[in-house]
């Protein structure tokens, strides 16, 4: 009996839904880590193009400049900037848990604002930066 | 007539795969370990493309042909794409499950060495050309 496969009767427990809690900060930078993890997934294939673009001809290299130059591109260059920054911050967050700190009320919090407000500050410094530069 | 066991199978047959064979924590431990290295390499990243962003072709080109730029940039996507495919890969068996979980699996997989592969070779293409 007690050497048996486990019983896959009984349903395998599932992560709690989210209607069921209210919203904190802590929550809604985890489900924040997970979604920027998520767009920088897609946000590779922009670096990928670029590498591409530049490798090949002053055609193509023209093509991708225009796209990330228009408005659009803007845009999902500024998203892209600050998925990368919130996820930077946040992964330092999970370094300072993995090492045991942080995780009191107070402490936690703090540590979740701080990745929030962060990479906004932060995109929005390295877009300064980039316009100054010009 | 010889009495059959209630199951066939031996005892090592019964216990394996039922724990982790010393390689449990290969993931998790693989995701920490390009988390760290992400954090210099994006630091340079973001240095990096701060300064080609008004180059032009041919001064792009130049910036990429140096040394420390593409290997800074094949450490990233090394150490990023293996970062994104375990994160996906945790993203997927959280919310899928059955042959769409495989099927998403390996499509996560493909999807990420093909743009690692892809990357890595135009980041080579530009230092050696």
């Amino acid at each position: 009996m007690a050497t048996s496969a486990p019983s896959r009767s009984r349903p395998r427990p599932l992560s709690p839904h989210l209607s069921i809690y209210r919203v904190t900060i802590t929550m809604a930078m985890s489900i924040a880590h997970r979604i920027t993890g998520a767009a920088l997934y897609a946000g590779v294939l922009l670096l990928a193009w670029f590498l591409i673009a530049a490798s090949s001809d002053a055609a193509g290299f023209s093509a991708f400049s225009a796209f990330i130059g228009s408005f659009l591109g803007q845009i999902i260059l500024f998203g892209f900037a600050w998925a990368l920054f919130h996820h930077l911050l946040g992964g330092i967050r999970h370094f300072v848990w993995d090492e045991g700190y942080g995780m009191d009320a107070p402490i936690r919090e703090q540590l979740a604002w701080a990745t929030l407000i962060g990479g906004i500050v932060l995109t929005i410094l390295v877009w300064a930066i980039a316009y100054a530069v010009r | 007539m010889t009495q059959f066991p209630a199951d066939l199978r031996t005892p090592l047959g019964r216990v394996r795969f039922l724990g982790p064979a010393r390689s449990g924590v290969t993931d998790s431990w693989l995701m920490r370990l390009t988390s760290l290295a992400l954090i210099p390499l994006t630091i340079g990243f973001v240095w990096l493309m701060l300064d080609l962003l008004h180059r032009d072709y041919n001064s792009v080109r130049a910036k990429l042909s140096h040394p420390l730029p593409a290997i800074l940039l094949l450490a990233f996507i090394l150490a990023g794409i293996v970062h994104m495919e375990l994160g996906m890969r945790s993203i997927i068996v959280d919310y899928l499950g059955g042959r769409a979980r495989g099927w998403a699996l390996l499509a996560n997989t493909c999807f990420s060495a093909l743009l690692a592969l892809a990357c890595m070779y135009a980041t080579l293409r530009l230092a050696f050309t």
